[in-house]
């Protein structure tokens, strides 16, 4: 079934959270809610999940209104960033809740656990009690708890935000494996970019209540229309029109019509080409070495631009050279 | 060892940094002078009461007084009695206390300032006074049999339920309150996604996660109940109970050694409370974390509605009874003639008000010894090595598992002892107030401990390397950060010290009765109104310590802030 959102308002005392929000989730389809601190993902899911009302617009699944369904009727499954499993019940009675409330028989309910329990990758943990288990663990339990009831939506809030790196990363990986197996639609957020450019089919970038593009991660990537959006995926040069057309004039057909100071180029730093060139008029600022890639600072023609290579690019601090940008390495972004 | 190693081991010791010889002089005496206090006058009452728990009439070592227990027929009904009380008050309490407690953390039911004022109101009083309002209100002579024409009788075991619920009430509310205060919201949106209705939510998440609280406010309402003292002598009629029982064996039979015994026995469910209360604390699952979310409070008229009128009513009936008392003392004869009156407060009984002003000696002698020589323990403690800080914690919170009753008649047992240097306190004013500091001192020391964390270590380390002696950094950096918890301390003690009986009824003699002695005598002696009177200045004074520890605490608020 697919979620279908239309002209969604939310306001707290008059002060608007979420701007008229349109939004489509299909089926099997795994997509992302990304945005800075405060700019309503938590807000949407909770509406979707029927935790809180909204002011107007409408919400479908698979056709129906879910306007006056409350949240204990849509059948939907959720994860909380932490701390939300029952903390006087067994991993196994959490995981068994929400069957137990509808009245499965008790050995269904036990095969059902066990069967969970080998998705996430937990066996034996079934008696334990929520404090007994790591955080990594307690997601787990937390994203099996909501899978037991074959939820028609899943929505997670940032379920790996409290936890370390390393297992995020791995976390991140099994949710989207256990995802695709099951095919269940799923809306997450998170406001990292990294993790929702891994794992969604659909990045929604919210900002200030406003959804302000919506597209694969490639899209978002690569063909960026805002300059919030192109800011908050990651790394990029943002130029003004006027120092594109006299610098770059090749990357000026790419331009959509609009006034001088609406539209600007957005170039990624691993499309910015650096070669050394002795009498070349471009200069190394500096240069930081991260591991896989090496990030420059370059001052070229009155402006500061950063560039990344994966190869040493045999220069130093002060050193000469030339610098070029592919006509495709360009995206045009509302300022 | 011989020199010559000795001088070389010297030389190549790591250095540590020690302490200045003053420091750890001052510290030690921090440490030693509480602890030996508490040997003295909690430790060794309490081996006394175990050791004459088990000396026979003949001298020798036995269990005969255990066994005379069970044939001395007053007693065995009393633990009949008290049982039966003992269990109905705790059952009673924890549904109303449960009640009160939801309808203060998870509803939106008006009227919450009002309720919680109301339930504080026993707080300030001794137990007695409640007692004394019901017989006001529902006694043969009270107002309403003179109302409808009938003549009710409260004495005995209803009168005793009641006014042991409206005492204890507020007490098992406090703690199933901070119960249900440790959830998150996160659980309830959970549960409310997959699918459970409001019912299934309180009796899977709710009601679970308190279990804990509710248990311990159980045996903290029992315990309070079998071993008080004030209710059972004004309200409790012929329906005798262990507390008025163990006084009359002791002080009117002089039976001592059957007193001794009652005494250990009294200390099982207490202990039982506090064992449950340490777990508990452990196992209150998934404890408190940083970022929980509390649950919002929501209407729900099916549920607000009758949770309305169950805690208004309460909270009526207690501010009725206790107004009714302070009524009572200002009318000529209640409830025939209710000209005003201050007749009743000339008091008859020889002495007067002189309690009064033994019992705020007392008190503040209680309260300034206390609070100085806890601020001393915990000082000392963080200085300690951990495990000998864990034996002396473990000490110091000790206390609160030994009933008034019972901690009353091991000093009876300690320090009534003709011949032995510890007689000379036996029957001064001080033997009071160290005997009420002891019964109150596990709630003082652990408010403490819990000031004393607020000190930042890192702060008193900054100060000591700018060069300021152990007495600078003292007063400069641990006193300022400490002067609201020795202020709350202070006046915690103040307050139970003035309202407490169950311990220092073993100990009083004429010449140092204390106010809630004599409210008890009075009563005894037909004096109600006079009773009523002097509860209402017992009241009046520990109501301007309230204010005053208000007052000061606000100030002090002021002067950090600016
Ligand atoms: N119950 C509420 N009452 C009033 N304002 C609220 C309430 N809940 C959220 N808001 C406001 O709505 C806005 C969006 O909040 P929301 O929790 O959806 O943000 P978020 O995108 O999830 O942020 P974060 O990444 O920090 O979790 C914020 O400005 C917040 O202050
Ligand atoms: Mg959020």
């Amino acid at each position: 079934m697919d979620l279908q959102i239309k002209n969604l308002l939310k306001t707290f005392d008059g002060f608007v959270a979420l701007d008229r929000i349109t939004l489509n989730v299909e089926e099997r389809e795994f997509v992302c809610l990304l945005g800075p601190s405060g700019c309503g993902k938590t807000t949407l899911l909770r509406i979707i999940a029927g935790l809180m009302p909204y002011d107007a617009g409408e919400l479908l699944m698979g056709g129906r209104d879910l306007g006056t369904v409350p949240a204990r009727d849509r059948g939907f499954g959720i994860v909380f960033q932490s701390y939300s499993l029952f903390p006087n019940m067994t991993v196994a009675q959490n995981i068994g809740y929400g069957l137990k409330i509808r009245k499965a028989p008790r050995d269904r309910i036990a095969a059902r656990v066990g069967e969970l329990l080998d998705l996430i990758k937990l066996p034996k943990v079934a008696d334990r009690y929520p404090w007994q288990l790591s955080g990594g663990q307690q997601q787990r339990v937390a994203l099996a708890r909501a899978l037991a009831v074959d939820p028609s939506l899943i929505l997670l809030d940032e379920p790996l935000s409290a936890l370390d790196a390393r297992v995020r990363a791995d976390l991140r990986t099994e949710i989207r494996d256990v995802q695709r197996r099951l095919g269940i639609p799923t809306i997450m957020v998170t406001h990292d970019q990294e993790e929702a450019l891994t794992l969604a089919d659909k990045v929604v970038c919210m900002n200030h209540g406003l959804i302000e593009q919506v597209g694969t991660p490639q899209d978002l990537y690569l063909r960026p229309r805002t300059r919030f959006v192109a800011d908050f995926m990651g790394s990029s040069n943002l130029l003004p029109t006027a120092w594109v057309r006299e610098t770059m004039p090749h990357l000026m057909p790419g331009r959509p019509d609009g006034a001088e100071n609406a539209f600007e180029a957005c170039v990624r730093p691993e499309r910015v080409a650096v070669t050394p060139a002795p009498d070349a008029d471009g200069r190394v600022i500096d240069l930081t070495f991260l591991g896989n890639i090496r990030r420059l600072r370059l001052s070229w023609r009155g402006r500061e631009l950063l560039a990344e290579t994966n190869r040493d690019p045999g220069v130093e601090p002060g050193a000469a050279v030339d610098v070029s940008v592919a006509a495709d390495a360009c995206a045009w972004v509302r300022a | 060892m011989t020199a010559p190693s000795l001088a070389l081991t010297d030389k190549t010791r790591p250095r540590r940094a020690s302490r200045p010889l003053d420091e750890r002089l001052l510290f030690g005496a921090c440490v030693l002078v509480p602890v030996v206090a508490l040997v003295l006058f909690f430790l060794l009452p309490l081996a006394t009461i175990v050791w004459r728990s088990v000396t026979e009439e003949s001298g020798g070592i036995g269990v005969a007084n255990y066994l005379a227990l069970f044939r001395t027929p007053g007693i065995l009904r009393a633990v009949g009695n008290s049982l039966l009380v003992g269990t109905a008050t705790t059952a009673v309490c924890l549904v109303l206390g449960f009640a009160v407690a939801y309808a203060a953390q998870r509803t939106r039911v008006p009227g919450k300032r009002f309720v919680a004022a109301a339930l504080s109101l026993p707080l300030l009083a001794p137990s007695l006074v409640l007692g004394l309002g019901l017989i006001f209100l529902l006694g043969r002579n009270g107002l309403v049999s003179n109302l409808l024409g009938v003549r009710l009788n409260i004495y005995g075991f209803p009168g005793l339920l009641i006014a042991n619920v409206l005492y204890a009430l507020p007490q098992a509310v406090l703690i199933i309150q901070a119960a249900l205060r440790q959830s998150d919201a996160r659980y309830y949106d959970a549960a409310e996604v997959m699918g459970a209705t409001r019912l299934q939510q309180f009796l899977g998440i709710t009601l679970p996660n308190v279990k804990f609280g509710l248990l311990s406010a159980g045996f903290v309402v029992f315990t309070v109940t079998i071993t008080d003292f004030g209710n059972a002598v004004t309200i409790g009629g012929d329906f005798s109970v262990l507390a008025t029982e163990i006084y009359n064996q002791v002080t009117g039979q002089m039976k001592f050694g059957i007193g001794a015994a009652v005494g250990i026995l009294l200390l099982l469910p207490t202990g039982i409370a506090v064992y449950i209360e340490r777990v508990a604390a452990q196992r209150q699952f998934g404890t408190a974390s940083e970022s929980a979310l509390p649950p919002v409070p929501d209407r729900l008229p099916m549920r607000d509605i009758p949770l309305f009128l169950v805690t208004m009513t309460l909270a009526l009936s207690i501010a009725a009874v206790v107004a009714t008392v302070v009524f009572a003392s200002v009318v000529r004869l209640w409830p025939y003639r209710l000209d005003f009156t201050t007749k009743h407060y000339a008091i008859t009984l020889s002495g007067g008000y002189d309690p009064l002003w033994t019992s705020l000696g007392v008190s503040a002698a209680t309260a300034g010894i206390g609070t100085v020589l806890l601020f001393a323990l915990v000082l000392g403690l963080r200085r300690m090595p951990p495990g000998l800080a864990k034996a002396v914690y473990l000490l110091a919170v000790l206390p609160v598992g030994v009933p008034g009753l019972v901690l009353g008649l091991s000093y009876i047992f300690a320090f009534n002892l003709a011949g032995t240097p510890l007689h000379m306190l036996y029957g001064t004013a001080l033997l009071l107030a160290l005997c009420n500091f002891y019964h109150y001192h596990t709630q003082g020391f652990l408010t403490m401990v819990t000031g004393m964390r607020a000190v930042p270590a890192a702060l008193e380390e900054a100060a000591g390397c700018l060069g300021g002696g152990v007495l600078r950094v003292l007063g400069d950096v641990v006193v300022p950060v400490m002067v609201p918890t020795l202020l709350s301390v202070f006046f915690f003690l103040f307050m139970r010290s003035m309202v407490t009986l169950s311990a220092i009824i073993f100990l009083v003699s004429p010449s140092t009765n204390l106010a809630a002695v004599t409210v008890m005598r009075l009563d005894e002696a037909g004096f109600v109104s006079q009773a009523a009177a002097f509860s209402t200045c017992i009241m009046a004074a520990v109501a301007a310590a309230a204010l005053a520890m208000r007052g000061a605490l606000a100030l002090a608020g002021r002067r950090k802030a600016a």
